[in-house]
């Protein structure tokens, strides 16, 4: 009996010890996908959290580079007013779906994003990237300590950022975007898919605040 | 200078072609920089922030416009060297090359057909499309004002002219 029992706590302390040692080797991280969510014939499930309200009846996809500066003026010039005339009222929502192809730094800059949502951070990264974008492509300013530095001065958990980061924990995760991109004909940036009960429509480029109206406008 | 400007541009065929020359490569430019839209709306607009780059834009369509006709003047009617015209030539290349960003179809391709390579050229135009488009500015600027100079020396003692 006494050794049966000797042989029984053996078996459990080394099952203890193996859980302990597995959980602490990976990152702590938690994936935060909803694996099977599509807009309109896109798999947004990669891409990111949700702006807005996700019941939404219309969904703005877009597809960008956070070095890119065209998207950094629609970013500027014509986001602010979507996000004020149809984003908060609830009429649409929005996604950003990574289509990282300009420079070395854009694939980690997009994976630094979703290392910033594991704490629930996304939206206020991606602002800050394109708040903090420089006019040269591949300049540093979204080098890993930039990416960093960002993170740091939001005042995230660097331990769980930088392992984040470091591990390439996303880098999966930006291909599939930017291959989804790819798979629905997006030839450059910002590209986007406005997806309405009835359809969706392509749009390329850093169209003006008008455009964007016009077709909403008839979605809703 | 206004000497050598009526003596080609009296030509409706030269002028006609400068008023090509202008349009095309205004609206090309324009298109490539993404301050107009063919789809699914014609648009035109200038995003704040991008005005230096518009204004740089109609000063190379113009130029181009103004020294290529003047140029290929030279050669049919004066029968003189082609020289002049390659300052004229490469002056409006750059300036477009400058004008076809990275992000945008153009880039794209090249990046997805030529790798890193692609990217790095496409970082390059994109990185100095302003003083890119200076430079196009000061070369066709310079060729204008040689042109005009060898213009009004041929012509004076070119006896056909």
């Amino acid at each position: 009996m006494n050794k049966l029992g000797v042989i029984l706590a053996v078996i459990i302390i080394t099952i203890i010890a193996w859980v302990t040692a597995s959980l602490s080797a990976s990152p702590s991280e938690t994936v935060n996908l909803d694996m099977g969510r599509t807009h309109g014939t896109i798999s947004t499930a990669m891409g990111s959290p949700i702006l807005g309200d996700p019941s939404a009846p219309i969904t703005i996809v877009e597809f960008g580079d956070y070095q890119c500066h065209q998207c950094y003026n629609w970013f500027h010039n014509t986001k602010p007013a979507i996000f004020q005339e149809y984003i908060e009222t609830g009429k649409v929502n929005l996604v950003f779906v990574d289509l990282a192809f300009l420079g070395r730094d854009s694939p980690k800059a997009a994976q630094a994003t979703y290392c910033a949502e594991d704490q629930e951070m996304y939206w206020e990264y991606h602002d800050t990237l394109y708040t903090s974008q420089e006019s040269k492509i591949d300049s540093g300013w979204a080098n890993t300590e930039r990416l960093k530095a960002f993170a740091f001065n939001m005042e995230l958990d660097m331990e769980l950022f930088d392992s984040c980061l470091d591990s390439g924990k996303y880098s999966k995760r930006v291909q599939y975007n930017s291959q989804q991109a790819r798979d629905h004909g997006v030839r450059g940036t910002p590209g986007f898919f406005i997806v309405g009960p009835d359809g969706q429509e392509q749009l390329g480029g850093a169209q003006p605040f008008s455009v964007f109206k016009q077709i909403l406008d008839t979605m809703i | 200078m206004i000497f050598a400007i009526k003596t080609v541009y009296s030509n409706s065929k030269y002028l006609f072609l400068s008023v090509v020359i202008f349009s095309t490569m205004l609206v090309g430019l324009l298109i490539l920089s993404e301050y107009i839209f063919l789809e699914p709306y014609v648009v035109s607009h200038i995003p704040s922030g991008t005005e230096f780059g518009f204004v740089l834009i109609v000063t190379i369509s113009a130029l181009s416009a103004l020294v290529l006709p003047m140029n290929i003047f030279r050669i049919n009617i004066l029968k003189k060297s082609k020289q002049k015209m390659g300052g004229g030539i490469f002056g409006s290349i750059i300036g477009a090359a400058a004008g076809a960003c990275s992000c945008g179809p153009i880039g794209f391709a090249v990046i997805s057909t030529f790798g890193s390579v692609g990217a790095t050229a496409t970082a390059f135009l994109t990185n100095y499309e302003i003083p890119i488009r200076i430079i196009a500015i000061g070369i066709l600027a310079i060729t204008y004002f040689t042109t005009v100079k060898s213009l009004k020396t041929e012509c004076k003692f070119d006896p056909n002219s």
